[in-house]
């Protein structure tokens, strides 16, 4: 089954997104912020896809993917930003940062599974 | 009590009720009953498709009936998720508004603050993590330019 990584410091949405995910049959990692994240990743978790708030403490979104670009397992995983961010400018900086794309909340969880199961097919 | 007219304290007091209300926002109990009631929903899909293939005997009409049951409780059960999901959404959403309220107030409350400094929109501005804030916020700066 393949994983995928969500990262948020809303506990709700986490459990949310995870709900849905693994109502579509994924497997499910969390994270609170960035750092637990990169923790993931380094301790050996390969998410097909990770999703990513921006507005995180400790380490945000664009330093989470910017960190996960270095990490040669996570180097060309899809990294899906969802946010309440939908500015051009904070966009930018997440593409340059290395995101593969993005979703502006709210979401609908048709919408969301969309872009996953495009970018991680299910069997 | 001592009257206070110190606009600091004020702030700092505001900005501790805030924190209070968004503290208050926590709906993960309601948030969980929907989840597990989804979940429930799409074991009870799964439990009727079996009896169906299962049974040794059935009629058309049970099976037509049944087959009704599971396209109502699939149904019932995606809106469940959506509802769910954009709820938790706004939550977020306006946890993140009380997060910059609470910033802001912090910052002008004496204890974020040294004496003579002073709080403008535009660092109110900086806290912003939505487009829906900023468009708030020009709003808001219009309306008063045009009073």
């Amino acid at each position: 089954m393949p994983t995928i990584l969500v990262l948020d410091d809303s506990a709700t949405m986490v459990m949310s997104l995870s709900h849905i995910l693994k109502g579509a049959g994924y497997d499910v990692e969390t994270g609170m912020n960035g750092r637990e994240g990169i923790t993931k990743l380094t301790d050996g978790v390969k998410p097909s896809v990770i999703l990513t708030d921006l507005n995180m403490p400790d380490m945000d979104g664009i330093g989470f993917i910017k960190e996960a670009r270095k990490i040669p397992t996570a180097r060309y995983t899809p990294i899906i930003v969802l946010t309440t961010e939908s500015g051009g400018r904070k966009r930018d900086e997440a593409r340059a940062a290395g995101a593969s794309g993005w979703l502006t909340k709210p979401a609908e969880p048709n919408q969301l599974l969309s872009v996953v199961k495009q970018l991680c097919p299910l069997k | 009590m001592v009257e206070e007219s110190n606009e600091r304290l004020v702030c700092a007091i505001l900005a501790e009720q805030v924190s209070n209300l968004r503290d208050r926002m926590d709906a993960s109990e309601a948030f969980d009953l929907l989840w597990q009631t989804s979940a429930l929903l799409s074991w009870l899909a799964g439990l009727l498709a079996d009896i169906t293939r299962d049974a040794p005997k059935s009629s058309l009409l049970l099976d037509k009936e049944i087959s009704e049951a599971i396209s109502k409780i699939t149904t019932i059960r995606h809106q469940l998720d959506a509802l769910a999901f954009f709820q938790a959404q706004r939550q977020d959403f306006a946890r993140q508004i009380a997060d910059c309220v609470i910033t802001a107030l912090e910052r002008m409350s004496s204890a974020r603050m040294p004496e003579g400094s002073r709080f403008a929109s535009a660092d109110l501005a900086a806290l912003y993590v939505s487009d829906d804030q900023r468009r708030l916020h020009e709003d808001v700066l219009n309306r008063l330019q045009a009073g």
